[in-house]
């Protein structure tokens, strides 16, 4: 029975005692109602797009229907091979790739650094990485892609990757986590004679797993939707990503289902990532976030 | 405090450490905030400074008609912005605290809009507001008998509509959040209060309410600061209209470099952007340290 598992119910004003009355019951019922139809509103965007994209331009302008005619995958390859989106696939891949280990291995660092090493004056730096926390990067977008042009880095990957290895979120992440491990550990290993390189390596690297996961899932979704610094610095260069792509539509005259179907390519591999580490995302979104 | 000790070898090896990071840092973040103030005092022909001209970029900047227009809008994304979008991951956050069953598929379900690229969501919900009778939204009000309506291209709505576009992609992430911190109110409480006689809407009110409010403090500054610099979603749903009515400093600040490539200008407009949210995170600190104190 539904309101059986109210008893047992740990958090929230309505207590497991309340569900005896009818009142709290139906309460109750409503507010799943409710939350099943925020559900519903929170993926039907996502699933429309898919229906949509098996329309032909005709039946998208005319017919005033959400379901399409037919379910034709076929008009998804021929939109896939028009675009070249195996290309821009693998351009992502390559641009999500290196962001991910630069965010990883150089915000980890700072990290360690902070919390472990702290070196004398590290407050200043942390104090400057804190405030750039709250001015985030499309502020200052001009004079960046100024400089990347000026030292010849434009229509490189390169300024992409490096990017992500400058994010004051991951670092504090990695700084929480780090300053939660057993310091006698640290100091044992010091005392065995490990450099301070070598410690990082070979103890907090192999008790950081869990921190790295969730850097690494917050990194590869981040780069994979970047767009507008990745179109300034790679458009044109034939190393445009999924997301550069999609983003020059709104100045290339295209029919309406290309884009469709071409925004239900960019949806694939977020989506799958989140199928598979659901609740590692949805725990460190609600734990990371207050914090930083 | 650590043994006061001078400049050891460990220290100097914890600066090596922490260097290139800070390197990226400096290239990223914080050189190009002063390279914006030079930038935006001379005059340029594309990426080459000319001549010193003081602050002839900002006179130029803000006696363009177009600067009044996204100077108002922005603080009317602002204003809206509050109104829907802080409210709504509250309400969301209540909602799914009260529920015992299929709270895991609430949780995914309502943060998954997160995971949509902020791309992929602007063009799906351009497709939504399509003032056609072929439009998504204006299909399902079909479906009750309305008439199709202008969305978008009403200039009354769009930046609401816009807004609506942000929390739908936003508003889970942060439901989860308030999430987190209503399952942390001490059960104890809400006991308490049953002995003393609130019903459930009393207790929400008086206890849940209160214990999100500290937190909410928190995140409304921070929605501010983010919606402050709202760019893509107008510029790819409306591009800035119809006639400027969604328009947003951003926006004019990515015309002026990137459209016009007068990069001094756009760098001026940086400038005062960045001036209003130094103002606004130095609000945030200030509000934040007081909490922890």
């Amino acid at each position: 029975m539904l309101f059986q598992s109210y008893t047992d119910k740990k958090d929230g004003a309505i207590r497991g005692y309340d569900i005896k009355s009818p009142k709290v019951k139906v309460l109750a019922a409503v507010i799943l109602l409710m939350c099943f139809l925020i559900v519903l509103i929170c993926v039907f965007p996502a699933i429309w797009v898919m229906l949509a994209g098996f329309k032909d331009i005709k039946e998208f302008t005319r017919n005033a229907t959400i379901w399409p005619t037919a379910f034709d995958f076929e008009k998804f390859r021929v939109t896939w091979k028009a675009f070249k989106f195996g290309k821009y696939y693998f351009n992502s891949a390559i641009a999500v790739g290196g962001s991910t280990i630069c965010a990883v291995i150089f915000n980890g660092l700072l990290a360690y650094g902070f919390a472990v090493l702290k070196p004398k004056g590290y407050k200043v730096a942390w104090a400057l990485v804190m405030w750039s926390l709250l001015i985030p990067a499309t502020t200052s977008i001009v004079a960046v892609i100024r400089n990347i042009s000026l030292i010849g880095l434009k229509g490189s990957f390169i300024p992409i990757w490096l990017a992500f290895g400058a994010n004051a979120f991951y670092v504090v992440l990695f700084k929480e986590f780090f300053e939660g491990l057993p310091s006698e550990l640290l100091e044992a290993a010091r005392l065995d004679g490990c450099g301070v390189l070598q410690v990082f390596i070979r103890i907090m690297l192999p008790l950081s797993k869990p921190i790295i996961m969730v850097v690494a899932i917050f990194a590869v979704t981040a780069a994979w939707s970047d767009f507008l610094f990745p179109y300034l610095v790679l458009n044109g260069s034939g190393k445009e990503t999924v997301m550069v792509k999609l983003f020059a539509f709104k100045d290339t005259p295209t029919d309406a289902v290309s884009v469709l179907r071409a925004v239900v390519f960019s949806i694939i591999p977020p989506t799958v990532l989140f199928a598979i580490f659901q609740k590692q995302i949805t725990d460190s979104a609600a734990a990371g976030a207050v914090k930083g | 405090m650590r043994k006061r000790k001078s400049f050891k070898k460990r220290d100097l090896l914890g600066w090596l450490v922490m260097l290139p990071t800070l390197l990226l840092f400096a290239f990223y973040v914080w050189e190009p905030l002063l390279e914006n103030v030079r930038l935006s005092m001379f005059s340029a022909v594309r990426y080459e400074l000319q001549e010193f001209v003081a602050f002839d970029n900002y006179i130029k900047v803000i006696n363009n008609p177009d600067f009044i227009a996204a100077f108002k809008n922005t603080f009317s994304y602002t204003l809206w912005s509050l109104v829907i979008g802080f409210l709504v991951p509250i309400a969301l956050g209540i909602l799914i605290s009260e529920t015992v069953r299929f709270k895991g598929l609430f949780r995914v379900g309502i943060y998954f809009p997160n995971i949509v690229p902020g791309l992929a969501t602007v063009w799906i919900w351009s497709f939504f507001f399509n003032p056609g009778k072929t439009g998504v939204l204006n299909i399902i009000l079909s479906k009750f008998g309305i008439d199709p309506q202008l969305w978008l291209t009403n200039p009354h709505w769009t930046i609401p509509l816009i807004i609506i576009t942000l929390t739908w992609k936003s508003a889970g992430a942060t439901a989860l959040i308030y999430m987190a911190n209503i399952s942390s109110i001490s059960p104890d409480l809400y006991e308490a209060a049953t002995i003393d006689g609130a019903g459930i809407r009393q207790r929400i009110r008086h206890i849940t309410l209160p214990s999100v409010f500290s937190l909410a403090k928190t995140l409304l500054l921070l929605q501010i600061i983010s919606v402050f610099q709202i760019l893509y979603e107008p510029m790819v749903m409306t591009n800035g209209g119809p006639n400027n009515a969604s328009i947003s400093l951003m926006m004019l600040m990515y015309r002026y470099a990137f459209r016009d490539f007068d990069f001094p200008s756009g760098a001026a407009l940086s400038v005062m952007i960045c001036i209003v949210l130094i103002i606004l995170s130095g609000i945030y600190t200030v509000a934040t340290r007081k909490k922890e104190d």
